[in-house]
């Protein structure tokens, strides 16, 4: 008799909640992590409210320089947001690219070479156009060997990518540290220390008032646009989606998966390339730091964003807005590292992915487990 | 010959820490899972037990402080990746983002209080002191740097070997293996996987802690911008557990040829202008290269055996989750 009983507790799979619910579970959480670091800003003395207020307005609210905020939080928002899109495409096929800083630090020193090879009187736009191609064939270059070598021979992409992360670090390290006159990234006085890029390679922008629109921004718009369309209205797109969900069903559908997974990694390390590209276009020089982590954040931010375009775009405009609105609050309260944005960032994490535990399944408790298992009759 | 001793001493000194990231990491992935948090959980490892060891004057405390932070690590990425299936890279990276995030946070706010201990006060754990093995110590060029170390090098040495008879040889090593092979079968004949998972992981994380305290204790390292004492050392252990093809023993092999390079990237100039003749060649190497070399060995080490479809010791159910009614 005994043996027969169900478990006090059960986990079962649950189906279709609604979307309001999973936002409003997603607030919840939101606030929930908010709640633990205003517990950590308090056991420091800090003002919770004060912090998070700084923090999300980012000094903006009657700030005449306010302008350069928005500046500095478009600069970094683009990155993450054109290497978290890319990166969902390798991901909607189950494919753990998470070489995502490698690819962009080659992608950067691709731009760059470009940069510094195009005669200056070229215009802005073919210079830029040029360095995103550079940025783009790098990456894609690197991209496509992975998956290459992945659907060959089965090596692992998860270390594999990871590898090559650090073998492109060194190597940015390298162009970074070395005095050799043939040395072109450098400063021609002033060695070693990565040079500025010429003028009419530096990014292109419109000016509204005093802030100044960066191209990238436009071209990263136009992307997610391209990209929605290309995941939701295409045939690629739907590979992709067959792919993920099923090789032996993409295979018995007559899809071509390996060239499918080739041809996907190829793009999304190639937009990653070309992130790169832009990104010293728009901070105007090397340095081995040039990724801001873009590679790992955007990895978090994709799948926050459950691989959706639209999403991509909301959490990586927040997670942005997380890092560059607690360094301008640190700097006003002394005793918080500016370093808290990373630590709420990994909280806020943590209290999502246990939310999602909670939309993908739900807990039986036995006294009612014998309605559930007639209502999964029912469905079945 | 004074500088090669040294040379070798270096090597063993500074990178054993290396050694307890990667078995904490073969414990780790044995299990089945993939922890991409290797850096982030040193790191919370070494400043509880900096923290706590330099409270109590003692480095047996300090050292199990560093393993239980550690360990609450890897209870948390048990409880999200096992009981909550998310997803083991999202989760691991996180732990990354998270623990860098509280070691700084916390180291910190100790300093701007004034209470942060003091070096004096990290030398006072006097078990760092080299520990000579009587006779084995003597042996020329070598006895140094094997036999004169501090308790840590022993200490991981030892852990390294225990493992890897314990995973060889018990029946608990056994089992934990077949859960990394293959869950579903273990499941099948009984093996409590939920329990095995969750104390397998705590226990590998915890020995990354210990690894942590040590690089806290020997290496320098601050709370100011990205200087943080783990210093990239756990994503090298993950690159470790592949080179060792996922054994402790080979582990320590590994970790001496991953130190040589690191070493030399500081070091090579000093043995070539000591020895001109025999390591001249050093200076015309740039350092940067040497310290991307383990990363590419390691690349070359898993293209070539996945060409050769050489059998590795790979768990075969890495990184993927484990539920019982998604067969």
């Amino acid at each position: 008799m005994n043996k027969n009983r169900e478990p006090l507790i059960r986990v079962v799979k649950r189906e279709g909640m609604k979307r309001r619910e999973i936002v409003m579970l997603y607030f919840g959480a939101i606030i929930l992590a908010l709640g633990i670091g205003a517990i950590l800003l308090l056991s420091l003395d800090a003002e919770p409210f004060e912090y998070y207020e700084k923090m999300f307005t980012m000094g903006t609210i009657g700030n005449k320089l306010a302008y350069i905020q928005f500046q500095t939080y478009v600069q970094e928002f683009v990155p993450l947001l054109i290497t978290s899109l890319a990166l969902s495409l390798a991901f909607k096929m189950r494919f753990w690219n998470i070489g995502g800083e490698g690819q962009f630090l080659l992608g950067s020193l691709a731009g760059a070479t470009v940069a510094f090879m195009v005669p200056t009187s070229t215009n802005v736009f073919l210079s830029m156009f040029l360095m995103i191609l550079a940025g783009a064939v790098v990456g894609g270059l690197i991209g496509l060997s992975t998956a290459a070598l992945k659907v060959k021979f089965g090596t692992n992409e998860t270390l594999f990518t990871l590898m090559i992360n650090y073998v492109a670090l060194y190597v940015m390290r390298f162009f970074g540290e070395t005095k050799a006159d043939w040395n072109i990234f450098l400063r021609p006085e002033e060695r070693p220390k990565f040079n500025q890029i010429p003028d009419n390679t530096k990014m292109f922008t419109i000016k509204i008032g005093d802030f100044s629109l960066e191209l990238s921004l436009i071209l990263a718009i136009v992307l997610v646009v391209v990209l929605y369309f290309y995941l939701n209205r295409t045939k690629q797109g739907y590979e992709i989606a067959v792919v993920g969900d099923s090789i032996n069903t993409a295979k018995y559908a007559g899809m071509k998966v390996n060239k499918v997974i080739c041809r996907t990694m190829f793009i999304s390390a190639a937009l990653i390339g070309a992130a790169g590209a832009l990104r010293v276009s728009s901070v105007h020089a090397l340095s081995d730091s040039i990724t801001n982590s873009v590679g790992w954040t955007g990895i978090v931010v994709a799948w926050l964003a459950k691989l959706n375009p639209i999403g991509i775009v909301i959490v990586s405009a927040l997670i942005t807005l997380l890092q560059c609105g607690c360094r301008f609050a640190s700097s006003s309260f002394g005793n918080i590292d500016s370093h808290f944005a990373d630590l709420l960032q990994g909280i806020i994490l943590f209290v999502i992915l246990a939310a999602d535990f909670f939309i993908r399944f739900k807990i039986v408790f036995r006294h009612n487990s014998k309605k559930s298992s007639s209502e999964k009759e029912v469905n079945a | 010959m004074n500088v090669f001793v040294n040379f070798l001493f270096v090597i063993v000194k500074n990178n054993i820490a290396l050694l307890y990231g990667t078995v904490g990491e073969i414990v780790t992935e044995k299990s089945g899972s993939l922890n991409l948090g290797v850096e982030g959980t040193m790191a919370i490892g070494a400043i509880g037990g900096v923290l706590i060891g330099c409270k109590s004057g003692s480095l047996l405390v300090g050292i199990l402080a560093s393993f239980f932070f550690a360990a609450l690590c890897g209870l948390f990425f048990a409880f999200m990746t096992v009981t909550l299936q998310a997803n083991q890279n999202v989760t691991g990276l996180t732990i990354t983002t998270f623990g860098l995030g509280m070691y700084y946070f916390i180291g910190n706010a100790f300093k701007n209080a004034g209470k942060w201990p003091t070096n004096n006060v990290v030398d006072s754990l006097n078990g760092m002191k080299p520990i000579e093995i009587p006779l084995l110590s003597k042996i020329p060029v070598i006895g140094k740097a094997f036999f004169s170390q501090n308790i840590f090098v022993y200490l991981g040495i030892i852990i390294a070997v225990v493992i890897w008879w314990y995973l060889k040889y018990t029946k608990p090593g056994l089992r934990i293996r077949a859960i990394g092979e293959n869950p579903a079968s273990a499941d099948a004949v009984g093996v409590n996987i939920t329990l095995y998972k969750y104390v397998h992981l705590m226990l590998g994380s915890g020995i990354m802690g210990i690894g942590g305290l040590l690089m806290a204790l020997t290496l320098s390292g601050s709370f100011e911008g990205s200087k943080c004492w783990i210093d990239g050392f756990g994503w090298i252990s993950i690159a470790l557990v592949i080179f060792a093809n996922w054994n402790t023993l080979l582990a320590i092999i590994g970790t001496l040829v991953f130190g040589l390079f690191n070493t030399l990237k500081v070091y090579g100039s000093t043995l070539a202008d000591f020895y001109p003749k025999v390591f001249g060649w050093l200076n015309k190497i740039p350092p940067q290269f040497m310290q991307a070399l383990p990363f590419i060995i390691t690349a070359v080490v898993l293209v070539v055996s996945s060409i050769s479809k050489r059998k590795t010791d790979e768990p075969a159910a890495i990184g993927r989750n484990y539920y019982r009614e998604e067969r």
